[in-house]
């Protein structure tokens, strides 16, 4: 029993990590129509300015998170328009191949910049609490509730703020969107914004609990995709609810299967839903 | 319409895994003419014996992707044994001086990828030498190099490339079976006999494992946990720690690159694990120490002699200039491998050729006897019949926050 308790707070912990990067990677989606490979560098850069803000400029945490998201948000935005928007009309193939581009490049700059070793992220909030019988550090309390608490922010923004829902109606329709007069151009701008700070967000609070390093993308990256399919390509409730399906489905099935086996479990799984629902979770349109 | 999609995703993600290429980097050596070779040379081919000639030699290994930290500090030994000896004039064979080219390609951790960098460094840079800092890049050249006449410098402490008879590698580190004895026997008697086992998931890892395990149970020790963590997979490790704790081992076994590896150790301390560690050699306490900012989180660790607590005669000063000029502490792969640049170049002087192979593995003794005493960042006083050196096993345990020496018979 103790031994569950345990393993649910630890795949709500991871959820909330893959929850963050795959909303970020969802809603580009609305944009580019593919996956955005680079999504993975923007959180490892991430995860690196943090990282440099706090040791080099000595800033508090939660400032260097701030940081970080602005940077990143900017770099997302830069990417829009140095790369993505000239290719607006291109087939999506030649997308998918500026991103690629884009992740290699980002790798490369942070292994020149920072150097290819690992680097380990201080956090404050390094206690060990003990949270009903539960052994848990204060910074995986930090995740969970800061994951939330993003996620519900950025759910009020989309419905309740016209720039939010000028976002949804372009991810839903570009063309009809233009034509009622929203500019496409900086609500695509907005979402590599919004993109790229989520990955920030995520970046820097799971940082302390594994470390900076510019292969760090690749650990979530491959999840955020598996999620955004299983909750249905676009759609942000199925990024929220497949991140935590893949977040349980691995800390409870290396307790009760195998942990050898545990990302076969989450591929079943995934395998199971599409052939259930062959859209994912939340099909297209019904944000 | 989605099949499309997923087929185009899979197709991307096929193109990630394939794609950089790697980029030889090769630095020429100082030109010197500050050589007092004035001797005639003995090959008649040259016409300018005074000019020095260049001898090249190969290095393949990680230097992007997940493992490049790794290949850069084992390139920075070489590396740096390199530019010290070209600086100082090169060196003289049958009275020809030779300054060296390191020509280091990256080959991404990936056997395959050393096949390939191999014969192109044998072909266009006719490198007699070549240095590679994994087991699975060693076996990969060893399926040709005795056709194509090349000396694999090997670090790796995998046993099975020395023990497959390969008549042209060097194994520099220690084999690790050695290691078995002592950890086993100083965290056993400190802790208790309950293993549970969490080593990287990687190749080496598994061989670690399977010397391992058995010997500890045949030592009466029990395992009661047994998996493996992927360090380039896994962002958090709380859930597989709770599950191993839950068996209540009094050890575990930890290893891994070393930042990793003391993240897993601080994590079971976190989750209230009190018993003692053993470390994977390819973790180094002191690298591990930088994470954690104090020995006290790895208390119990029994693991390999950190460089720079080691006490040979050339250490010190090694340390010193590693960190000058790298801005580091420099671990045992930046050491060893420095020292096998000068075992090497020794080994060719007594050989009289830089190009034989062959030779230049038959002098490999002498090439440890000559070790200037200045240089020896390690003492290693013989080679074995099979191609490994063979050198003491340096341990070291972690008692009260402290790294104390582990005598090994």
């Amino acid at each position: 029993m103790e031994v569950l308790g345990q393993q649910l707070f630890n795949g709500l912990t991871i959820g909330s990590i893959y929850s963050l990067v795959a909303l970020g990677l969802t809603l580009v989606y609305g944009i580019l129509h593919i996956p955005n490979f680079a999504h993975g560098a923007l959180y490892m850069m991430g995860g690196y300015i943090t990282f440099t803000m706090m040791t080099v400029v000595g800033v508090h945490y939660w400032l260097a998170i701030f940081v970080s998201v602005v940077v990143v948000g900017l770099l997302g935005v830069l990417m829009e328009r140095i790369v993505f928007h000239p290719l607006r009309d291109a087939p999506p193939i030649h997308d998918k191949i500026a991103a690629i581009g884009v992740l290699l490049f980002l790798e490369a700059l942070a292994q020149w910049i920072w150097g290819a070793d690992y680097q380990s992220l201080p956090t404050p909030y390094g206690q060990v609490v003990n949270l009903f019988g539960l052994t848990v550090t204060l910074q995986r309390v930090l995740i969970v509730v800061a994951a939330v608490l993003a996620m519900i922010l950025l759910n009020l923004f989309l419905k309740k703020t016209f720039t939010g829902a000028s976002i949804i109606a372009m991810s839903q329709n570009r063309e009809g969107a233009h034509l009622v007069g929203i500019n496409t151009n900086k609500v695509a701008m907005l979402t590599f914004m919004i993109s790229g700070g989520l990955a920030a967000i995520a970046a820097s609070l799971s940082a302390p609990i594994n470390l900076v390093f510019p292969g760090m993308g690749h650990l979530v990256i491959l999840k955020a995709f598996v999620i955004i399919i299983l909750g249905g390509m676009g759609s942000i409730p199925g990024a929220i609810l497949g991140g935590y399906i893949l977040g349980f489905s691995e800390s409870l099935g290396a307790t009760y299967l195998s942990n050898d086996y545990k990302d076969i479990i989450a591929f079943v799984l995934l395998v199971i839903i599409l052939t259930v629902k062959p859209t994912g979770l939340f099909a297209r349109g019904g944000h | 319409m989605k099949k499309g999609l997923v087929l185009g995703l899979i197709f991307s993600l096929v193109l990630i895994m394939a794609a950089c290429g790697g980029t030889p980097t090769s630095s020429p050596p100082e030109s010197n003419n500050g050589s007092d070779s004035e001797a005639p040379s003995e090959t008649p081919s040259t016409e300018d014996s005074q000019e020095a000639k260049v001898v090249n030699i190969g290095y393949s290994g990680p230097l992007s992707g997940p493992a490049a930290f790794y290949g850069k500090r084992t390139l920075s030994g070489t590396e740096m044994a390199v530019e010290e000896i070209n600086n100082s004039g090169g060196f003289e064979v049958n009275g020809q001086t030779y300054t060296i080219n390191l020509v280091s390609l990256d080959d991404k951790y990936l056997p395959n990828e050393t096949g390939a960098n191999a014969k192109r460094l044998v072909q266009e840079h006719q490198t007699p030498v070549i240095f590679t800092p994994h087991s699975g890049g060693v076996f990969a050249m060893q399926v040709f190099n005795e056709q194509d006449n090349f000396l694999i410098m090997a670090y790796t402490s995998e046993p099975k490339i020395t023990e497959s008879g390969n008549s042209l590698t060097v194994r520099i580190p220690p084999r690790y079976d050695g290691y078995m004895e002592p950890f086993s026997s100083y965290v056993m008697e400190r802790f208790g006999n309950k293993l549970a086992a969490l080593p990287t998931a990687t190749q080496y890892g598994k061989d670690w494992t399977e010397t391992l395990l058995p010997y500890w149970e045949e030592k009466g020790g029990e395992v009661v946990y047994e998996s493996s963590i992927d360090f380039t997979k896994d962002t958090d490790f709380f859930t597989i720690i709770t599950n191993a704790l839950n068996e209540n081992p009094d050890v575990l076994f930890i290893g891994g690159p070393s930042e990793p590896t003391a993240k897993v150790a601080k994590q079971a301390r976190e989750l209230g694990f009190e018993g003692g560690f053993i470390i994977m050699d390819q973790a180094k306490l002191d690298e591990m120490k930088r994470v954690t900012g104090t020995y006290k989180t790895f208390e119990g660790a029994v693991g390999v002699m950190p460089l720079i607590h080691a006490d040979y005669p050339g250490t010190d000063a090694f340390v010193e200039k590693y960190e000058a000029k790298y801005g580091e502490k420099p671990g045992s792969e930046a050491g060893l491998n420095y020292i096998a640049t000068y075992i090497l170049v020794e080994a060719m002087k007594a050989a009289g050729t830089v190009d034989d192979p062959e030779a230049i593995r038959a002098h490999m003794q002498d090439g440890l006897d000559n070790l200037p005493e200045d240089k020896q960042v390690y003492v290693i006083p013989s080679i074995g019949e099979d191609g490994g050196f063979e050198a003491d096993l340096s341990v070291a345990a972690v008692e009260n926050g402290e790294i104390v020496s582990i005598k090994v018979e």
